[in-house]
């Protein structure tokens, strides 16, 4: 037997004491429900109700049953109910894996404040593979590089992170306090990976060719190894790294752009988002992408003499 | 924090070198003995070039107006109407433009005939420069070398440069860095002249079209250098105004003398650049 369900015709019939107004409750007829009980009672071994006459009474037996069966009746409940709820109180969030330690705990912290009820489960993937994710639905919601070519998609709105260049402490461009793209010349670049970040990729490239730089070689990874050999220098926001120097570059011709995107915009996704723009604002450097400024080429009489 | 190594940059490049600089929006300065009185040699045609300004805004000239420079009003230089040979006619504005993208010295005394070294005078005293005199024109500084020496160019031997009064400041065309990067600073703050005037001077000047000493040291596509080079035997000097992809903008002046007398001293020239950049990054830290 179903023995939750007829603990529960039990608990109502002992709140009601009487079969048809009981019945109503559990919308069904008043013969079943009496030969459920009785069922019940066989299986207990014991009378939970004297039937004596029109009235209806627990006995002592029933009486001392009572609270056990509502206890057990409202565990199933909540059981059921964490069961459907859980299903979405988990939000899949992929990050790309060189965003800084920090903005990802920012946004962990935030969301746990804004949205207690919601478990934020973060995944750092690239740019290239959240989009396959999202379409997948492997995850919820993603900040991604732009451009980013990705139909079905939604997006967020467009922040803009400008780049400083990372670069060993013994490097004599260290000394400097801002450096220019050309002054990098000679020197090998480390970027993420290029499938991971195509978009990226090709338009911060053409932005160094463009300034006059055109590294000898592009590794690619997220780890600043390299860059503490003195073997290449890498593009960030600015950092504190030890044994590496942060210098911001002159004009700013590196920048970064990031969006929340989704296939699906759920409230969790949308308080996600916004949470997102804020937290990325405040620690991780971005501004609206307006913000950026555009770049102005200075005519020199040599360049055409 | 400490100021740039401009001692050791200068020494290390074989110059004694004297520098000033200043973020034209904050005030913020950054200076190597700036106050030193020092020969401007052809940075004098930028006053020039302001007084004309001046003038045409007074209505005492008309920059269109056409002036015929003949054979016999040519001063001896390597660039524009000094080089050439026939009569010319053009306006006074284009003359003044020769003057300084290629510090034509003929064009500039024609140019000076006009407007009178009593004038350029006066209005560097009315700017409240201490320091900043014209002296003599183009053709006479050229001049008075051969006279002092006894003999025409190349000056190598360290005797001629010691009587050469081109080279001396009280008797020549004089300045100070720190006087010659606050006369940029009037033309971009539009005080130098007419708001219209001090807009076209900035025109020419970034029209400067020897890269090889200010400009040298900002490499950049995304950086404007205007600026005017003077040069006398073991002097080299640039002032000018460095504009920022951000809008900074920072008027600098640098004058070295270096300590050999050789013509081609690529390093003198260039130090003018880099330690024109230390002193930009300076002020930007």
């Amino acid at each position: 037997m179903d023995l939750v369900r007829h603990l529960r015709y039990f608990t109502v019939v002992a709140e009601e004491l009487h079969f048809g107004n009981a019945a109503i409750r559990l919308g069904m007829a008043q013969p079943p429900l009496s030969q459920r009980i009785k069922r019940l009672e066989e299986e207990l071994g014991v009378r939970l109700f004297d039937r004596g006459g029109r009235q209806v009474r627990l006995t002592e037996a029933g009486r001392l049953l009572l609270g056990e069966a509502r206890e057990i009746v409202a565990r199933v409940d909540r059981l059921h109910e964490l069961a459907r709820h859980g299903e979405g109180a988990v939000l899949k969030v992929g990050v790309p894996p060189d965003l800084a330690a920090a903005a990802i705990a920012a946004l962990v912290e935030g969301f746990r404040e804004t949205s207690p009820g919601v478990r934020l489960a973060p995944a750092e993937i690239w740019t290239a593979d959240q989009v396959t994710a999202l379409a997948g639905g492997t995850i919820d919601v993603g900040l991604v590089r732009h451009p980013v070519n990705a139909p079905g998609l939604g997006f967020g709105p467009l922040l803009v992170q400008p780049q400083g260049v990372l670069l060993a402490e013994s490097d004599p461009l260290a000394r400097a306090g801002e450096l220019h793209l050309a002054d990098l010349g000679g020197r090998e670049l480390l970027m993420p990976p290029r499938e991971g970040e195509p978009g990226m990729h090709a338009e911060t490239l053409a932005e160094c060719r463009r300034h006059g730089y055109v590294p000898g070689q592009v590794h690619q990874g997220a780890g600043l190894g390299l860059v503490l050999a003195g073997m290449a220098v890498a593009f960030a926001p600015r950092a504190e790294v030890p044994g590496l120097a942060w210098r911001p570059l002159l004009g700013s011709p590196i920048a970064y752009k990031v969006s929340t995107a989704w296939r699906a915009e759920t409230e969790a996704v949308k308080g996600f988002s916004a949470l997102a723009v804020r937290i990325l604002k405040e620690r991780a450097g971005m501004t609206d992408e307006a913000a950026a400024p555009v770049r102005r080429v200075s005519r020199r009489p040599g360049m055409l003499a | 924090m400490t100021g740039p190594a401009f001692a050791e940059l200068f020494r290390v490049a074989g110059v004694t070198g004297w520098l000033f600089a200043a973020d034209l929006d904050s005030g913020r300065e950054v200076g190597h003995d700036p106050d030193e009185w020092l020969p401007m040699a052809s940075m004098f045609k930028v006053a020039l070039m302001v007084e004309l300004c001046r003038q045409a805004d007074a209505g005492l000239l008309d920059l269109t107006g056409r002036v015929t420079v003949t054979a016999a009003d040519r001063a001896a230089g390597p660039t524009g109407l000094s080089a050439m040979h026939d009569d010319v006619t053009m306006s006074l504005r284009d003359l003044a433009y020769l003057m300084i993208a290629v510090s034509d010295n003929t064009a500039a005394d024609a140019l000076l005939s006009r407007v009178g070294m009593d004038a350029v005078n006066a209005m560097l005293e009315g700017f409240g420069f201490e320091a900043t005199r014209v002296l003599m024109t183009a053709g006479e500084t050229n001049g008075s070398m051969a006279v002092d020496t006894g003999h025409g160019w190349p000056y190598l031997d360290p005797e001629d440069l010691a009587r050469m009064r081109a080279l001396d400041p009280a008797r020549t065309n004089r300045s100070t860095p720190r006087e010659l990067a606050r006369l940029f600073g009037l033309i971009w703050h539009d005080e130098a002249a007419s708001p219209e005037s001090c807009a076209w001077m900035r025109t020419v000047l970034n029209l400067q079209v020897w890269p090889h000493r200010l400009a040298a040291g900002f490499p950049y596509d995304d950086v404007a250098v205007s600026g005017k080079t003077g040069t006398l035997p073991t002097m080299r000097g640039e002032a000018g105004v460095v504009e920022y992809p951000d809008g900074g903008r920072y008027a600098v002046a640098v004058i070295t003398r270096a300590f050999s007398a050789a013509l081609n001293h690529p390093r003198a020239d260039a130090v003018i650049g880099t330690a024109a950049r230390m002193a930009v990054d300076h002020l930007r830290r």
